[in-house]
């Protein structure tokens, strides 16, 4: 129950610049989500917030406190690291207990609070083992517990699913979703997976090299990515990019490139007449390429050829060629499409994304 | 010149000898190993070298029912052995480990039997000649072992006195080792730069010879020109408060032998320590003390509850081995005091050993000496074991 204010946090390791100016607000009992590449500064950024590293210069407050100079003791976070860091010559009831004992909790409240978190997370019987003889999945939970029976304002998690296999990882992303509603506190997690990030964060923050690259809401980062970089990271499968340019013929505007010409209604990109004749990256995800013969705009279809077909259970991945310019549908499962057969489709207008091609901003609103 | 190259002929001689030897020893294993699950192995190789033993018992003069006996029944033991342990396993490991194992048999547990054999009987001064004579001396049973308690092994100190002295120099040591090396290694690790040539520093006392080293402080001791007591009287001429209070240059080596042994030996001990408990703390994972951290405890509530039961199991073994060798450290005492007209108020049991094996000459009494403070040192290791052990399994069974 607390609120976490970045302002301009910078940090260097020696001479490598890790964060550079960061900035980034998050309200009282909010679910953020931090998702970048490897190596973009997101375990960086929790170790700052949890004081376990040294600012170079910014601050950090919780509560409007800053608290720069104050230990990890004192900041009253808590948090669950991506190797669990479960202290291995304790069993997990003196792994849950100890952040407490050390405040000299008195005895029964410690207990108290142990058990009300081993319900919750059902560790009940695992309470005496040792870590060693845990599952991952359970010393996953156990790391949680670890976390919640402190009550701490602020839980940071760092990929805290990253060990486990999909149905697990699918499980405890449930789990930990009904426990954000439970314990009502404020949570900075860190993935590198997007279903998790989509499904479990009130606010993503999507980073790359030190930088925030944005921040919203998951359907905000989803339709509308601020830059390529965004773009193209969030989304599986990837987001289809073309370069070309903006071509005005007769009142209509075209994207247009070697290979293909594509139509942009006015509603797709209402700013389009400013950029006629630049170059600009268009982007359009796998799923907004339609291939359906009676939604297919039939004025401005576009034809392929199908290099190769990928079947996904109830969904495959259309690889197609047209000209030079490769593009990746998703399509219905069992199309009638065979590799080198005739394909045409159309987009769907009202998801395409335009970039400029220099700055790599989004352009079109 | 031609000295030097008739040396060096004999220094290639005898390592040509001992290649042979061990080539023989190799090809014999081999032969066994190899053909350890052919139905003919056992007449071949029995009638094989059994001839080939007799031929060598021959030349070497060594011929008799009894070697022949035994050499039959090594013969039978070592295809049986052969049969067990290979069992479609790769002999290689055994085969290389073979040589170095048989020397160990002979240096350490044909010299174990022969004491035991010692301790039984009476081999002392007056009967060593009638040893030489006939192969033979008296015959006395527990008799060695009943003195060992009550005749003393020197002029000044029985059994039990030894003992107790024994067991002081053995804990105070050990827990100074321990702990200073405890504190070094905590300095090291935490050091930034230069740990490579502090560590490097450190443990140069440790990987000097014991006596040269020994002997260098034992002149640090030395109550003129020693070094400790020149810097007690060069501290009194200038704080003569100083000698108000009694502090005055001491006779480490006449009126504190145990303690000046006790210090240098401290001094001898912690690198060893030190080093292992350096490489301990650095096997912890940095994140559990990150998770102390953000669990909120200081920097000595982590040492209690994250260190020192992380660096139990590298700990443990070394303060075992420590308790061993302290015990068993004849070195410092016998190099401090030992010499010609030494004092016997710092001996220990095994320099009491020595001084009654090689001074007063009673070996067989001396023989088992040596095997009481085997079984003491036995039982000792065996407990430290033990206490490890249940500590372990305690908390993994839960
Ligand atoms: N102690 C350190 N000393 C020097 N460089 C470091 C240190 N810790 C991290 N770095 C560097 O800082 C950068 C960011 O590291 P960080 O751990 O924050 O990445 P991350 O986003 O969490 O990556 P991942 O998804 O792989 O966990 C990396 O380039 C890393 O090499
Ligand atoms: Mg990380």
């Amino acid at each position: 129950m607390a609120s976490v204010t970045f302002k301009k946090i910078v940090k260097k390791y020696n001479d490598n610049l890790i964060l550079d100016g960061v900035d980034l607000e998050i309200r009282d009992h909010e679910f953020v989500v931090i998702v970048g590449p490897s190596g973009c500064g997101k375990t960086t950024m929790l170790r700052l917030l949890a004081g376990l590293e040294e600012i170079t210069s910014g601050d950090i407050e919780i509560d409007g406190l800053k608290v720069n100079d104050l230990p990890p003791a004192k900041r009253e976070i808590a948090m669950v690291f991506q190797d669990y860091a479960l202290y291995p010559h304790m069993t997990v009831k003196e792994n849950m207990s100890f952040a407490l004992k050390l405040r000299h909790f008195p005895k029964d409240e410690i207990e108290k609070r142990v058990k009300e978190s081993a319900s919750i997370l059902q560790l009940e019987k695992l309470l005496n083992r040792m870590p060693k003889q845990l599952s991952g999945g359970q010393r996953q939970r156990v790391a949680i517990g670890r976390a919640i029976v402190r009550k701490p304002k602020v839980f940071l998690f760092d990929e805290p699913l990253s060990n486990l296999d999909a149905k697990l990882r699918e499980e405890m992303r449930v789990e930990i979703a009904r426990l954000y509603q439970k314990l009502n506190s404020t949570i900075v997690y860190v993935t590198h997976d997007q279903v998790e990030a989509m499904t479990l964060a009130g606010r993503v923050v999507v980073m790359n090299k030190g930088h925030i690259q944005q921040s919203g809401t998951p359907l905000d980062v989803y339709r509308k990515p601020q830059n390529v970089f965004v773009a193209g990271f969030i989304g599986s499968p990837t987001m289809n990019f073309l370069r070309g340019k903006i071509e005005k013929q007769e009142d209509f505007f075209y994207f247009s490139n070697q290979s293909v010409k594509i139509f942009l209604p006015l509603f797709s990109f209402p700013e389009v007449e400013k950029y006629s004749g630049k170059d600009v990256i268009l982007g359009i995800r796998p799923d907004d390429i339609i291939l359906d013969d009676k939604k297919i705009d039939h004025a401005h279809k576009i034809s392929g050829n199908v290099e190769v077909i990928e079947l996904l259970g109830h969904r495959e991945n259309i690889y197609i060629k047209v000209g030079d310019q490769k593009i990746l549908a998703v399509g219905e499962a069992f199309s009638n499409f065979s590799p080198g057969s005739l394909v045409e489709f159309s987009f769907n207008y009202k998801n395409i994304h335009i970039f400029d091609a220099t700055t790599e901003k989004r352009i079109n609103s | 010149m031609n000295d030097i190259i008739f040396s060096l002929l004999q220094v290639f001689g005898f390592v040509a000898l001992i290649a042979v030897s061990v080539g023989i020893i190799e090809l014999y294993l081999w032969s066994h190993f190899r053909y350890h699950d052919k139905n003919s192995i056992f007449f071949t190789s029995v009638f094989s070298f059994t001839f080939l033993a007799l031929l060598f018992m021959n030349i070497g003069g060594l011929l008799s029912i009894k070697n022949f006996v035994i050499f039959m029944f090594w013969e039978i033991f070592l295809i049986y052995t052969s049969k067990k342990l290979i069992k479609g396993k790769n002999y290689l490991p055994y085969l290389l480990a073979a040589p170095a194992f048989l020397g160990l048999l002979a240096l350490l547990l044909y010299p174990f039997l022969f004491q035991i054999y010692l301790s039984f009987h009476d081999l002392k001064l007056t009967t060593i000649m009638q040893w030489k004579q006939l192969g033979t001396i008296p015959f006395v049973g527990l008799k060695q072992y009943i003195s060992v308690f009550t005749v003393p092994p020197l002029a000044e100190a029985g059994f039990f006195k030894l003992l107790f002295r024994t067991l002081l120099w053995t804990f105070v040591n050990i827990f100074f080792h321990v702990l200073g090396g405890f504190i070094l290694a905590l300095l090291l690790s935490e050091l930034k730069i230069f740990r490579g040539i502090y560590r490097t520093l450190l443990v140069v006392p440790w990987a000097m010879p014991q006596v040269v080293a020994v002997l260098a402080l034992r002149g640090e001791f030395h109550s003129q020109y020693g070094f400790i007591n020149v810097m007690i009287k060069k501290a009194i001429e200038s704080f003569p408060w100083l000698a108000s209070i009694g502090v005055g240059p001491v006779n480490w080596l006449s009126d504190y032998p145990l303690l000046t042994c006790i210090l240098i030996n401290v001094w001898l001990g912690i690198p060893f320590m030190t080093v292992i408990i350096l490489g301990g703390l650095q096997s912890i994972s940095k994140s559990y003390y990150d998770a102390a951290s953000i669990d909120g405890a200081t920097y000595f509530q982590k040492l209690k509850y994250i260190t020192l039961p992380l660096i139990k199991p590298v700990l443990m073994p070394a303060v075992t081995l420590g308790t061993v060798w302290t015990f068993n450290n004849i070195n410092v005492i016998y190099l401090v005091t030992g010499q010609s007209g030494g004092t016997e108020q710092a001996d220990i049991l095994v320099s009491a050993l020595y001084k009654a094996a090689f001074t007063y000459n009673r070996y067989s009494y001396s023989a088992a000496f040596a095997m009481v403070i085997f079984l003491i040192l036995f039982m000792i290791s065996i407990s430290y074991s033990k206490m490890f052990e249940e500590k372990n399994t305690d908390k993994g069974a839960a």
